[in-house]
C-alpha cells in the first residue's frame, strides 16, 4: 500500500508543479489575422522539383498525375487528404501558424474555408503573371466570387451541387430533402456534417431561402435536424465516407456530392444523384498556395496543366463535376464522353434554377461562431 | 565499486524512463494544463487568462457523453473479464502442449492495426449483413433492428479491440499458481468449486486486477469505436474531445475536458484498487517489498 501512497504523492506533487509552472509563464497559442501585406507566391525561372497536392479523394483520374510528371519532368506528391473543410483546417492549422506548409503547395478547400484561412493569414496571392495561363481558361461565372472578385488567390479545382444522393432500387420516391425525414427511411438515411452543405438544404425544404434566412432559421432547422438525428432517423453525419454506407447498403439516401454518385454508380447503377424537388447548392473547391509553400513554381505549372481543356476532359470525364475550364465541353464531345452529355458537368440554367450559393448565416463572426457550435453539438450528439 | 557510484546505479538505471516520462508525459501534460485555462478562438488568438469556467462548462455541456463514457467503458470490461476468465483459466491449466498457439491466437488480431479492425467490423455488423439476417431469422433482432449504430455494437467492438489486455494478464497470473495448492486444498476435502474460490481465484486476483485497468481506462477514453460502430446517440467523451480539437478549433475546452477525463478516470482507478487492494495489482512480492 505504501507503494501506492508515494504514487499518488508523486502524482500530487506533478500537478502542483505544473500549476506553478503555469503561473510564471505568458501568452498563449498566438493566431489571429496578418495585419500586413499579403505575401505573394512568386514563381522563379522553371519549374522543376517536387508539387506536393493535398486534395479530396475521388478527385482526379489515375492518368493526370503520370502524364504531368512525363511532360513537366515535376515529381508530383498527391495526396487524398481532405475529407472535410474543418477537419483538414485543424489538421495544417499548426504548422501554417508558424509559417509552415508541411510541405503542400496547393491545397483544395471549399469557398468559405478559402476565404477563412486567407483571413487567418495563410494564404499567399498568386503571382499574377505565373498563372495567367489557366486564368485565361476560368469560365466567366467563376471569375469573380464574392469572397476573391478578382481571384487573386483562389482558382477553382472543380465545382459541383449538394443534393441528394439516392439508392434507387431501395428508395425510389425520394425527391425532397423532406422525404428523409420519412419515417419510413429512418435509421437509413445520412447527412453530411460539413454544416454549409447540409443546413442551407433542409432550410429550402422549409421554404426558407438561405439568401433571405435569419439567425433564428439557421438555429430553428438545426434544431430539427436535432430531432431527427435523436430519435434515430438520422443514422449519421458523415464527410466524404458516406460513399462507403451507400456503396453497403447501410444508407438509402443521403445530402452527398453530385460526382460522387456518378463514381459509385460504376459498381452500382442504382445509385444516382437527384436534384432535390426544392433545390440544391452550389460550391466550388479551390486550389491555394498556402505560406511556406516549399515549389509554387511547380504549383502553377500543376495550375495551368489542368487548365488546359485537353487534359481537364481527362479529369471531367472521370469526376463529374462542373469544370471550371473553358472549352472542355467540345473536348470531351470530340471523346466522345458521356459527360459532355450530362446535366451533372454541364448543367442547364433550368436545371439549376433554384440552387443557392449562399453558404454562411448572417450577421458576421460571432453569430457564425454561435450556430457552428450549435451544428457541433448536433453532429457529435451533445 | 564505491558506495556513491552503488547509490547511484538505481538513478543511473531510471534515467531513460524517467526522460521518456518527462519528455512525452509531462511536458504535454504542462502545456495541454496551460492551454486549458486559455479563453479566445482561433480567429482572434488564445490568451492564458486562467479561465477556470472552461472546466465547469466543459463537464455543464458534456455530462451526458462523461456517463455514457463510463457506462460503456464498465460494462465492456465486465464482459471482457467474464470472456477472458475462462479463456485464460483453459489456456493456463488445459492448454498443454498448444498453449502457445492459443497465445498466439489471443494475440492474433494485434497483427492488423486497431483502425482497420474496427473498421472490419463495420462491414461485419451493417444492415445487409449475414450476422444481421440470421439474427432476424431467429428473432433476436426485428424486422427494422440493426446492429450498427447501436449501443450493442459499441460495446462489442470495445470488448472485441480490449480483450488481449484482459487475457494476457489473467494468463500469467494462473500461469504463476502452483498447482500443489491446489491439491492441497482438495486433499483437505475441498469441492472442486471450493478450491477454485478459495484458492485459484484469489492467486490470479492481481491478473484480474491488472485486466480490468488495462481494459477499462483505455474504453473510457476511446473514440474509434463509437465512431465507426456508433451513432451521435453513442458518442463518447473521446468523440467529444476529438471534435473540440479537430473539428471546433476550440483547444481549451478540449483541453479542459481531457484533464476532467484524466482526472475521473483516476478517481475511478483510486476507488477501485483501494476496494480491490494494492496487494493484488503488485502480487505479494508487491506487498512484502512496499
Amino acid at each position: 500500500m505504501k507503494g501506492f501512497k508515494k504514487l499518488l504523492f508523486g502524482v500530487a506533487m506533478l500537478i502542483a508543479a505544473l500549476v506553478v509552472a503555469a503561473c510564471g509563464s505568458e501568452g498563449g497559442i498566438e493566431g489571429g489575422k496578418d495585419e500586413g501585406e499579403v505575401p505573394v507566391a512568386k514563381a522563379e525561372g522553371e519549374p522543376s522539383g517536387t508539387v506536393k497536392i493535398a486534395n479530396w479523394p475521388f478527385y482526379i483520374d489515375r492518368k493526370t498525375v503520370p502524364e504531368f510528371e512525363r511532360e513537366t519532368g515535376i515529381k508530383v506528391q498527391y495526396v487524398e487528404e481532405v475529407n472535410d473543410n474543418n477537419d483538414f483546417l485543424a489538421k495544417v492549422q499548426p504548422q501554417l501558424q508558424r509559417g509552415e506548409s508541411g510541405g503542400r503547395d496547393i491545397m483544395i478547400v471549399t469557398d468559405w474555408m478559402a476565404n477563412r484561412m486567407r483571413e487567418l493569414g495563410y494564404l499567399q496571392d498568386f503571382d499574377e503573371e505565373a498563372i495567367a495561363p489557366a486564368k485565361a481558361n476560368l469560365v466567366p461565372q467563376l471569375a469573380s466570387p464574392a469572397f476573391d472578385p478578382e481571384r487573386k488567390f483562389s482558382l477553382p479545382w472543380q465545382s459541383g451541387m449538394t443534393g441528394l444522393v439516392v439508392n434507387k432500387a431501395k428508395a425510389p420516391d425520394v425527391t425532397s430533402i423532406n422525404d428523409l425525414f420519412d419515417p419510413k427511411y429512418k435509421g437509413r438515411v445520412e447527412m453530411l456534417n460539413e454544416m454549409r452543405d447540409t443546413v442551407p438544404l433542409v432550410m429550402m425544404a422549409d421554404g426558407v431561402r438561405p439568401e433571405d434566412a435569419t439567425e433564428e432559421d439557421w438555429m430553428n432547422t438545426i434544431e430539427k435536424i436535432r430531432e431527427a438525428a435523436e430519435s434515430g432517423q438520422i443514422r449519421k453525419f458523415t464527410g466524404n465516407d458516406y460513399t462507403r454506407d451507400l456503396a453497403n447498403g447501410d444508407a438509402v439516401a443521403v445530402i452527398g456530392w453530385s460526382g460522387d454518385a456518378v463514381q459509385l454508380q460504376a459498381d452500382n447503377p442504382d445509385i444516382q444523384f437527384v436534384m432535390p424537388d426544392e433545390g440544391c447548392t452550389l460550391w466550388s473547391d479551390n486550389m491555394v498556395i498556402p505560406v511556406g509553400a516549399p515549389n509554387p513554381t511547380a504549383a502553377y505549372a500543376w495550375m495551368n496543366y489542368v487548365y488546359d481543356p485537353e487534359n481537364q476532359a481527362q479529369i471531367a470525364d472521370y469526376n463529374y463535376y462542373f469544370t471550371p475550364v473553358k472549352g472542355t465541353k467540345e473536348v470531351l464531345e470530340r471523346m466522345g464522353s458521356d459527360a459532355a452529355k450530362s446535366e451533372l458537368v454541364f448543367p442547364t440554367e433550368e436545371y439549376t434554377a433554384n440552387c443557392s450559393t449562399q453558404d454562411e448565416p448572417p450577421g458576421g463572426p460571432e453569430v457564425v461562431r454561435k450556430v457552428e457550435q450549435a451544428w457541433q453539438d448536433v453532429i457529435t450528439g451533445a | 565499486m564505491s558506495t556513491v557510484r552503488r547509490r547511484l546505479v538505481p538513478y543511473f538505471l531510471m534515467g531513460p524512463g524517467l526522460v521518456w516520462l518527462i519528455l512525452f508525459f509531462v511536458v504535454p501534460l504542462y502545456f495541454m494544463g496551460r492551454l486549458a485555462l486559455e479563453s479566445g478562438t482561433l480567429a482572434t488568438g488564445f490568451e492564458f487568462t486562467w479561465e477556470f469556467a472552461n472546466f465547469t462548462d466543459s463537464f455543464d455541456r458534456f455530462d451526458e457523453q462523461f456517463v455514457r463514457s463510463f457506462v460503456y467503458a464498465g460494462v465492456a470490461t465486465v464482459i471482457a473479464l467474464l470472456i477472458a476468465y475462462p479463456l485464460a483459466y483453459a489456456i493456463a491449466f488445459r492448454g498443454g502442449r498448444w498453449k502457445n498457439a492459443l497465445l498466439l491466437a489471443v494475440v492474433a488480431p494485434f497483427f492488423t492495426t486497431y483502425l482497420i479492425r474496427t473498421i472490419a467490423w463495420t462491414t461485419i455488423l451493417s444492415d445487409d449483413s449475414v450476422i444481421v439476417d440470421v439474427l432476424k431469422a431467429v428473432g433476436l433482432l426485428g424486422d427494422e433492428g440493426r446492429l450498427l449504430a447501436t449501443p450493442t455494437a459499441v460495446i462489442a467492438g470495445l470488448v472485441y479491440n480490449f480483450l488481449p489486455f484482459m487475457v494476457l494478464p489473467i494468463y500469467s497470473s494462473l500461469e504463476r499458481i502452483d498447482v500443489r495448492l491446489i491439491e492441497a486444498a482438495k486433499d483437505l476435502y475441498a469441492s472442486a468449486r471450493v478450491a477454485f474460490w478459495k484458492v485459484t481465484l484469489p492467486l490470479s486476483m492481481p491478473g484480474v486486477v491488472a485486466g480490468t485497468l488495462l481494459t477499462f481506462i483505455p474504453a473510457a477514453g476511446d473514440y474509434v469505436n463509437a465512431f465507426f460502430l456508433g451513432s451521435i446517440n453513442q458518442s463518447m467523451i473521446g468523440n467529444r474531445i476529438q471534435s473540440l480539437y479537430l473539428m471546433e478549433l476550440d483547444y481549451p475546452t478540449a483541453a479542459a475536458l481531457s484533464f476532467i477525463l484524466m482526472a475521473a478516470i483516476l478517481a475511478v482507478v483510486v476507488v477501485y484498487i483501494r476496494f480491490a487492494g494494492a496487494e493484488a495489482l503488485m502480487g505479494d512480492e508487491g506487498e512484502q517489498r512496499a
